[in-house]
């Protein structure tokens, strides 16, 4: 415990330097300003943001990419309530409810009520994540080869489970970033693989322009399909101030969603939508009047909002202790660290002391960052909405290409970034979720690494990952999980076949 | 945005024996995907003994979505599902166009003529685009990048064509 307090001071004392400080509370600005505005949700808004960390020292790029991360999600609420328009899925909840408050001219006590209940939530996950890393850290310095690799197999099945679509579709997502992973140099022999002869390809896809172009780019081309039509309810917020009744109400509401976040944010996977949806059904099975939800019950804005605040906090614990992105943020703080050349694990936090603990207490004060500034700011956020999306656009496009075109000065970049947006924009269409795809481009060096590392100590014997003891536990486990989720849909589709 | 259920009737006929032509086309174009990945990477080594070989791990994962997306298309044929969702042109077309020419211009002709030809190229892709407007907003993006990036963030790059 006391160790603890020990570390989380050392932890505020990085964090609170002036210029880690400037960078967490820039980072929330900017991320609210890109993630308000609609249909770009915190995924895309860090890609996009990405290049501009990368001239910072590592710990101040981490502590700004979690601000912005933090910030995006906020904006993403902000959208969500005063426009209905969800800036990704785990504010689809908080429409529900929020929107309808705001129709009824309560968009500024829905907003508090946001910003507080995630602030509540960062505390407490913040505190969580605190706790955790430690243990869990020394559990991962145990693991061999097989292990790790087990452990990536599981992380990916969680995935590719908690995924919104299809299995089948998700598990050849996660192959296709595994395959893309692999264009370039190959570490172990220094041989190029499938580079097509393309020289700029040696080094490998770059990560940032992945990221960007399917995230960024293809989310634009679709926007520009889908006419636009964003009602503002309410021009101008005002009664920022929940009413005394308002925090009564929401009170229990906020602990409920914070620890049922917490909880399901370390589970990799979609840990944010898990919780604010859990959350939301919670809120609804426990109220002693359940038809006012969907009407404006502030609850069910309280809760979802705690929820997937507190989880995507948690979302770390994997992240950092055991160097295993659970979702595709993490997986692009996987790339920005990489980048920083900090290889993400249980390492850092026995080797970087004060990059581990100056990220986890950035959480907090970048918490505290988006009380102080949003609360003041909606008026501006507001007016950022009723922006046409014409104009938007291209500014976004302008500088996400020069971002990129910066990072190493070539055109290349730019041109590759250009074609990932159109192949995101044909797996929109078929309905294929780029975000599996990013998390098996991340891990894709590290899985093959280990598997030939595995491979190599077991003398070829591939059955290493079920002979050894906590290895075949996770096998089992991932099998388990993948067989629960198949099979109710195997079973609902024949169905549909025989009544055809 | 789904349509399942949709009647025989309305899909067209020649690939009517398809019934969730969302799914099939697109495992279609992840086995094409495949199969071309798996020819690049035929030149590399696989197993020496008992260790792995640089192309021993990319057969694999390539194998295994040759797999899946195989299943995925066999149940595409027998499931019923989404039709096709129509491809719009113009967007994605102007969209990546202008990123082309960013990427073309940004060396030869210096950061703001290339920023503005992006800032008007792009805005074609939405019919609502009025030119005097984004000429204007064009002019505007390219001064505030010609600021911020050079300056305030410390990247140099030539700002005008001959630098």
């Amino acid at each position: 415990m006391e160790e603890l307090f020990h570390n989380l001071a050392l932890g505020f004392s990085v964090a609170a330097h002036p210029t880690n400080l400037g960078l967490c509370l820039l980072g929330a600005l900017v991320g609210t300003l890109i993630g308000v505005l609609p249909g770009i949700g915190p995924t895309a808004t860090i890609a996009m943001l990405l290049p501009i960390t990368f001239g910072l020292p590592p710990v101040g790029a981490l502590i700004m990419l979690a601000g912005i991360y933090y910030g995006a999600m906020y904006g993403g609420s902000t959208t969500a309530i005063l426009v209905n328009i969800p800036g990704e899925a785990a504010s689809v909840v908080t429409t529900l409810d929020g929107f309808q408050m705001a129709k009824q001219g309560r968009a500024g006590a829905a907003l508090a009520i946001a910003a507080l209940g995630s602030f509540f939530a960062g505390c407490v996950a913040t505190v969580v994540v605190a706790a955790l890393g430690k243990p869990l850290t020394s559990v991962a310095l145990q693991f061999g080869p097989a292990e790790y690799f087990s452990l990536m197999v599981l992380g990916m099945v969680f995935a590719v489970v908690l995924a919104k679509g299809s299995v089948p579709k998700a598990i050849t997502m996660i192959l296709v970033g595994l395959i893309l992973s692999m264009v370039g140099t190959d570490i172990e022999t220094g041989q190029t693989r499938m580079t097509f002869g393309i020289i700029e390809l040696s080094d490998g896809i770059g990560f940032v322009g992945l990221a960007m172009g399917v995230f960024g780019f293809s989310e634009i081309m679709r926007n520009l399909e889908v006419a636009e039509q964003r009602e503002l309810v309410q021009k101008k917020v005002t009664g920022l101030m929940p009413t005394r009744k308002d925090i009564r109400d929401a009170t229990p509401a906020v602990i409920r969603g914070t620890l049922l976040g917490s909880l399901l944010g370390i589970l990799p996977g979609g840990g944010t939508i898990l919780s604010a949806f859990g959350s939301y059904t919670l809120e609804k099975k426990i109220a002693k009047d359940p038809s006012r939800f969907g009407k404006g019950a502030i609850e069910g804005v309280a809760g979802p909002e705690s929820a997937n605040n507190a989880a995507s906090q948690t979302s770390f614990i994997p992240l950092l202790t055991l160097g295993i992105p659970p979702n595709a943020v993490m997986a692009l703080m996987v790339g920005a660290m990489t980048i920083h050349g900090i290889v993400p694990g249980p390492q850092v936090m026995t080797k970087q002391p004060d990059l581990f603990w100056g990220l986890v207490a950035s959480m907090w004060l970048g918490n505290l960052m988006l009380v102080i500034i949003n609360l003041p700011l909606v008026g501006l956020w507001v007016r950022l909405l009723r922006v046409p999306y014409r104009l938007l656009f291209p500014m976004i496009l302008v500088f996400c290409c020069i971002g990129i075109y910066t990072l190493n000065n070539t055109p290349f970049d730019v041109v590759m970034t250009g074609l990932f947006g159109l192949l995101g924009y044909w797996f929109i269409k078929h309905d294929l979720e780029p975000a599996p795809m990013l998390l098996g481009f991340v891990l894709g060096p590290l899985m093959e690494e280990n598997l030939r590392r595995a491979m190599l100590l077991a003398r070829g014997d591939a059955t290493v990952f079920l002979t050894r003891p906590i290895s075949a536990g996770l096998i089992a486990l991932s099998a388990i999980l993948l067989i629960v989720a198949v099979l109710p849909m195997i079973r609902g589709k024949r169905d549909e076949v025989f009544v055809e | 945005m789904t349509q399942a259920g949709e009647t025989a009737a309305e899909r067209p006929p020649l690939f009517g024996f398809i019934r969730n032509p969302q799914d099939f086309f697109g495992a279609l174009a992840l086995v094409v995907f495949s199969v071309i990945a798996y020819w690049a990477s035929s030149d590399l080594p696989g197993m020496h003994g008992i260790q792995f070989g640089p192309g021993t791990a990319p057969r694999l994962f390539i194998g295994l979505l040759i797999f899946v997306s195989l299943g995925i298309m066999l149940h595409a044929v027998i499931v019923t599902g989404p039709k096709l969702e129509r491809f719009a042109i113009r967007g994605p077309l102007f969209v990546t166009a202008a990123v082309f020419v960013f990427a073309a211009t940004i060396r030869s002709l210096g950061l703001i003529p290339s920023s503005f030809l992006l800032v008007v190229v792009s805005s074609m892709a939405t019919p609502e685009m009025r030119w005097l407007e984004t000429i204007v907003w064009g002019a505007i993006l390219a001064a505030f990048c010609a600021v911020l990036f050079p300056y305030a963030l410390n990247l140099p790059m030539p700002l005008w064509p001959g630098y």
